[in-house]
């Protein structure tokens, strides 16, 4: 097991390689130097070559290549060409808030899915069943955006549940904040229960097909208990993937969301860097939604390892 | 495997050119294609694309109003000469609805089908290659899908300029790593196959191999995926022009339209966003309801 995670943490540290490169080279191909644009067609020629200098972005190709590397390893991405504050002031506080969010999200969406998975099973091809799977399947496909907005305009502004923005004013209490956040994150769990409840329902109907759970019943056991000790434990497996995969789709999905409510998270960080070509704020955020990408798909393995005992030999070899 | 088998044991003339002889396989995509357009899902799905290609290719005689024209009294609610209200500038909704959809089809389609072209091309070679080509362009498609798509679309896009053809581009990009996985995984199934020996053993050439042995034998999964794709490029153009990386204000654009408006629902002004918005789900859920009937038939044949 052990040896298994080594593994895995190289080739994660190859991918953030690769994600730091690609990352490097589209913003590398901006056009316009950087000093200008921060300080706008009418700053002075010498003024504009001051900055660049201290910015470092007057340094050629390779060796801005290497800093921006070293930044990835380091986890210090420098300071903002914008605010001209570091990076990490401005990206790690976006990150709690985007993970508040998604957590909701999450805390929500799991087991509603899982239990909506489950019940569809049971029904397998009955109206009941067809229906969890095509309202998921259209729920899904709908941008996140949409529903965000869909929402907003139904709950907060006809029946005045919810708020119309995020951002709970400083200093307000846990449970306050609670009812700030339900609406963006309700958006964000109708993206993504589809997913989830399609995964764990096609887990439970193999599981149900099994001589395991042929032989469990026969024994004697009620069909809950088949479902807990014996289905469950395996027909999870694919769906923790599934839900380990969707925590990086999350940070592309709430970019949508963030706008709508107006929340100043990682999304809307990475919006607002994307548009005043901020540079290093860009490649933080960017690096810090990959390293949340791998530590979940790694977290995910573990699990998986952690409840079948077969997987869990197979990684130890 | 047959891989290993001397070539004196094929007997000449027995040897067919391809899995599956060239009229049963049109039989079975006769009846593949029957059983699609009877289900239900696949109706609906296509009378809805119906609509909106109805509404790129007449919008100028379907509009009410002309899309543009900011000559009547801004934010008026839905009634008889304006069905879905008036937005900010005095603009008809139900009409910049409709000449909407032009933005929206502009793109998305051709982004999937060019994607999922370039898809098959490198698919194909990582599975039938194979070897170091393979695993070098597997480690670059692994990191490729750790990154927000979204946000590598928008990045790309503000620094290559915001033309339609460059969101084309961008969308074909994005997907075609994603298809070159699934067609990998389909060429490896195929590639030690007789009949994909016996080609090689009459000395065919790798191109011929590819394009002509395997592919014909690979169309299911790929069809699923230029469906299923045709989905995500409506789904991710609408999210870009919401987040400003596509067509620019005063264009009818539908996500544009949401963009413009959805800060004025808290004042209680909900149609203008409202109905661009539906425009968007209606049309993602009705690619994606033909997707599903194509899948489910492919699948199970």
């Amino acid at each position: 097991m052990g040896r298994y995670i080594i593994r895995r943490l190289a080739s994660a540290v190859v991918t953030l390689w690769i994600l730091a490169t690609i990352v490097f080279m589209i913003v590398s191909v901006l056009p316009g130097d950087v000093g200008r644009k921060v300080l706008g067609p009418f700053a002075l020629k010498e003024d504009v070559a001051r900055l660049n200098h201290s910015l470092g972005t007057d340094r050629p190709f390779f060796s801005q290549y290497f800093t921006s590397i070293r930044r990835l390893f380091t986890l210090d991405f420098g300071n903002s060409y914008k605010s001209l504050s570091s990076v990490n002031d401005i990206i790690f506080p976006a990150l709690f808030r985007s993970g508040k969010l998604a957590l909701l999200a999450f805390v929500i969406t799991i087991p509603i899915s899982i239990a909506a998975g489950i019940f569809a099973a049971r029904r397998q091809d009955k109206l009941a069943d067809r229906a969890v799977v095509n309202v998921g399947l259209a729920a899904s496909s709908i941008p996140e955006f949409v529903t965000a907005a869909t929402l907003m305009s139904l709950f907060a502004v006809t029946f005045k549940l919810g708020k119309v923005y995020a951002d709970p004013l400083p200093g307000t209490s846990f449970f306050g904040q609670f009812r700030f956040l339900l609406l963006p994150a309700l958006a964000m769990v109708i993206a993504y229960f589809g997913y989830i409840a399609r995964m764990s329902r096609a887990g439970v109907i193999n599981g149900l097909q099994t001589d395991y759970a042929r032989t469990a019943s026969m024994k004697g056991l009620s069909n809950g208990q088949v479902m807990r000790k014996h289905i469950l434990r395996n027909a999870l497996a694919p769906t923790i993937t599934v839900i380990s995969v969707q925590v990086g789709y999350l940070f592309g999905g709430i970019i949508g969301v963030e706008k709508v409510f107006n929340y100043h998270g990682l999304g809307t960080t990475m919006l607002g860097a994307v548009t005043s070509h901020d540079v290093p704020v860009l490649q933080g955020a960017v690096i810090l939604v990959g390293i949340v990408y791998m530590v979940s798909t790694l977290l995910a393995d573990v699990l998986i390892a952690l409840l079948n005992p077969r997987v869990r030999l197979q990684t130890q070899q | 495997m047959s891989a290993g088998l001397p070539v004196e044991i094929v007997p000449r003339g027995e040897v067919q050119s391809s899995a599956v002889p060239p009229s049963e396989r049109q039989q079975a995509r006769r009846e593949n294609w029957r059983l699609i357009r009877r289900r239900p899902s696949f109706i609906i799905g296509v009378f809805i694309v119906l609509v909106w290609v109805a509404c790129y290719l007449f919008s100028s005689w379907l509009v009410p109003h002309h899309p543009l024209d900011f000559r009547s009294i801004p934010h008026l609610s839905p009634r008889l000469k304006f069905p879905f209200g008036t937005d900010d500038q005095g603009r008809d909704v139900l009409s910049r609805v409709i000449a909407g959809a032009r933005d929206v089809l502009n793109v998305a389609p051709l982004g999937a089908v060019l994607g999922v072209l370039l898809g098959v091309v490198v698919g194909m070679i990582m599975g039938y290659v194979g070897g170091w080509v393979d695993q070098v362009v597997s480690r670059v498609v692994e990191a490729i899908l750790a990154l927000p798509v979204l946000l590598i679309a928008l990045l790309a896009i503000t620094t290559l300029g915001r033309s339609t053809w460059v969101v084309i581009g961008v969308i074909a990009a994005l997907f075609t790593p994603v298809v070159a996985r699934t067609v990998r995984a389909a060429v490896v199934a195929e590639r030690d196959l007789d009949y994909v020996t016996s080609a090689k053993l009459r000395g065919e050439s790798s191109l011929f191999v590819m394009f002509k042995e395997i592919l014909p034998n690979v169309s299911g999964p790929i069809i699923v995926e230029l469906t299923v794709r045709v989905g995500y490029a409506v789904f991710t153009v609408a999210t870009l022009s919401f987040i400003g990386a596509g067509p620019q204000p005063p264009s009818p654009d539908w996500g544009v339209q949401v963009s413009d408006a959805f800060r004025n629902i808290q004042a209680g002004i909900w149609w203008t966003t409202l109905f661009p918005a539906a425009a968007i789900a209606s049309l993602v859920i009705a690619v994606n309801l033909i997707a599903d009937s194509v899948q489910s038939v492919l699948e199970a044949s």
